[in-house]
């Protein structure tokens, strides 16, 4: 369950300032696909940063199950982000020392809890890259380092999937693929995905859409925009 | 293996180029203190060497005022009772003028350095008379051996040529005597008798008119660590004489203390020569950082914290020193091993004295395994201020 309640974001000094979010409030149910469209500059990537804690807002809260977020400190923040949000972005950002396996497995190596490799195996396996585990990240397909990045994001079980146009960078075929492969990930994980797309006819049935326009969020909670 | 450890390994190794100086650097802070170290000190000890071998001993035993009197002889048995005593043997040293005929031309030098030697008991206690390279040591009453640079100075003096020698008395008396040149003396250095002429000290004490003074008597010990004990052992047992014994190093402490000042400044040299090494570090850790920034931003937005940034760039620090720190220390060693295997000497000079000081080198790797850790202190700070949306910039 996440709920954002008065949402303010001022980027730059006091005299050049950018309201990029402006009074933004809603709230996203546990299992919901929500989609976050709007046009170029409208704010989406700032909100989805402030969800995802990677940036502190300038006003107002995000409640994450239950969890004021923009209390807690940058450590307790850290932990918040391996455990509860996973995180897909609009390139894939693996890390080019590791193989695909080793990004996988990163989130739970920074967790310190025990694991075991085959969970990401079986993560990887899913995202049909079983046949890659072992290459090293930048020697893959931009398509592949999507999947991958998708089981890394997937891989410490959150509750909220970020995911920043995932496919922005790729042709549509792969990324038709990948949005199947989201919300089928969704669908058997139960687990909220909030994706900002400029394409939003891509994922056709969601169960909410938010739209963005000059910092400040508008609802439409029917579905009837199918494709 | 530990994540954050190998992240910093692959993220180095993936940098070959960065890696590779990095590693360098260190290499070559070391080097310089092990090349200097070689050089310096083993140049200081050689002249320690080569002063104990033929002119101090271990200990050397004078007197307060001027001249030991009492006899050489019950001396130098006395000493050889110690254990730790090889051998002794006096030496009697004063100045005098030479003449020889060389080619019809006479040929005078004055204030020359004539040393009186026990010819039996010398070649035991000093390795001098080793440096005679042409003809032999002296061996009886009326042989001299020259130095090598004297007998150049006296017109090219060859061994069998007869030379005379006048000096001074105890009484004011000018007193000659004739010498055949038995052998030349030469030294690598010059620590030997190179400036000197060589005589029987009985044939001195008979011209000085001192038939029983020695001015030194020099000790050789079996155990060169047993110096000040042997030292102490004889000033205690003969409190009354009025004898002064040196350890060689208190002996030529005047000649030694300029070169040490000498290594000291070296060394410093060399001290700073690691703290750049240590900058050169600290850029090239700045320059991986920057090139990770996105990378950094990645891990902090999927959970890593300040801390895990800080340990992963401290490892590589660890790893470049650990590297440089075994590079170095192999080519420093290398070095060491080619300088003494060489018996390494420059310009035909005393040939170093190359030791092996293995807590000065596990020192300097330990400094410098510390050091390249310091020098990362600062980019690995640096990459933990770097904020977790640096991960979604798209550049
Ligand atoms: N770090 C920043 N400093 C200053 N202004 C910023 C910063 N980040 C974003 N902005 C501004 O905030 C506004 C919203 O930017 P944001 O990136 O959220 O837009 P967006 O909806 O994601 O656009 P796009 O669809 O092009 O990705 C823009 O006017 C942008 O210029
Ligand atoms: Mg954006």
């Amino acid at each position: 369950m996440l709920e954002v309640s008065g949402l303010t974001k001022i980027y730059g000094p006091k005299d050049n300032q950018v309201r990029a979010l402006d009074e933004v409030s809603f709230s996203i149910e546990q299992g919901e696909i929500a989609l976050i469209v709007g046009s170029s500059g409208s704010g989406k990537s700032t909100l989805l940063n402030m969800i995802g804690l990677l940036d502190r807002p300038t006003k107002g809260h995000i409640r994450i199950d239950g969890v004021d977020t923009t209390t807690l400190n940058d450590g307790a923040i850290s932990t918040f982000r391996n455990r509860k949000l996973g995180f897909i972005f609009q390139f894939s950002n693996l890390l080019s020392d590791l193989s695909v396996l080793e990004n996988v497995l990163l989130p739970l190596q920074i967790s310190g809890r025990d694991y075991t490799e085959e969970d990401a195996k079986e993560l990887l396996r899913a995202v049909g890259l079983d046949d890659q585990i072992s290459k090293r990240a930048n020697k893959i397909s931009g398509g592949q380092a999507q999947r991958a990045a998708i089981a890394r994001g997937l891989i410490n079980k959150p509750s909220i999937v970020l995911a920043d146009e995932p496919t922005g960078n790729l042709d549509s075929l792969t990324s038709e693929k990948i949005v199947e492969l989201i919300k089928s990930m969704a669908k058997r994980l139960n687990q909220t995905f909030i994706i900002v797309t400029h394409d939003r006819e891509h994922f056709g049935d969601v169960d909410r859409i938010i739209t963005i326009k000059d910092g400040k969020a508008f609802q439409d909670e029917q579905m009837e925009i199918t494709a | 293996m530990e994540y954050r450890l190998r992240l910093a390994k692959r993220m180095l190794f993936n940098k070959k180029g960065s890696l590779i100086g990095a590693i360098l650097a260190v290499t070559i802070g070391i080097l310089v203190i092990h090349v200097n170290f070689v050089i310096f000190q083993g140049l200081y000890d050689a002249i320690v060497r080569d002063v104990t071998d033929y002119n101090i001993g271990n200990v050397q035993i004078t007197d307060k005022i001027d001249y030991i009197e009492k006899s050489d002889l019950s001396l130098v048995n006395w000493l050889e009772r110690i254990p730790y005593v090889e051998a002794a043997t006096p030496r009697l040293s004063a100045h005098g003028e030479m003449d020889v005929v060389t080619n019809g031309m006479l040929i005078e030098e004055a204030r020359i350095p004539v040393v009186g030697v026990d010819p039996f008991r010398d070649i035991r206690a000093s390795t001098v008379h080793e440096t005679v390279a042409d003809g032999t040591y002296v061996f009886s009453r009326n042989t001299m051996v020259l130095g090598s640079v004297l007998a150049e100075d006296l017109g090219g003096v060859q061994v069998g040529d007869s030379v005379k020698l006048i000096l001074i008395d105890r009484w004011g008396q000018e007193q000659t005597k004739r010498f055949t040149v038995s052998g030349l003396a030469e030294s690598p250095g010059g620590q030997g008798f190179d400036y000197s002429a060589v005589i029987h000290i009985d044939t001195l004490r008979d011209m000085l008119k001192r038939p029983s003074s020695s001015d030194s008597i020099l000790i050789r010990l079996n155990d060169p660590s047993k110096a000040l004990e042997v030292k102490d052992f004889f000033l205690l047992s003969f409190p009354n004489d009025d004898f002064v014994a040196q350890t060689v190093e208190e002996a030529s402490e005047k000649q030694l203390a300029g070169f040490r000042s000498g290594i000291a400044l070296i060394n410093l040299i060399g001290y700073f020569g690691m703290m750049s090494s240590a900058f050169a570090i600290v850029t090239i850790q700045m320059m991986l950082v920057n090139g990770k920034t996105k990378e950094i931003g990645v891990m902090r937005s999927i959970g890593a914290r300040r801390k895990d940034i800080l340990i992963i760039f401290i490892f590589q620090g660890m790893i470049i020193g650990a590297i440089g720190a075994g590079v170095g220390t192999a080519t420093g060693l290398g070095y060491t091993f080619y300088a003494k295997e060489t018996k390494m000497s420059f310009n035909g000079s005393l040939a170093l004295e190359v030791t092996y000081n293995w807590e000065k080198i596990s020192q300097t790797a330990l400094l410098s395994f510390l050091l390249a850790i310091v020098a990362s202190l600062y980019p690995s700070y640096r990459a933990t201020r770097l904020l977790p949306v640096e991960a979604m910039r798209t550049v």
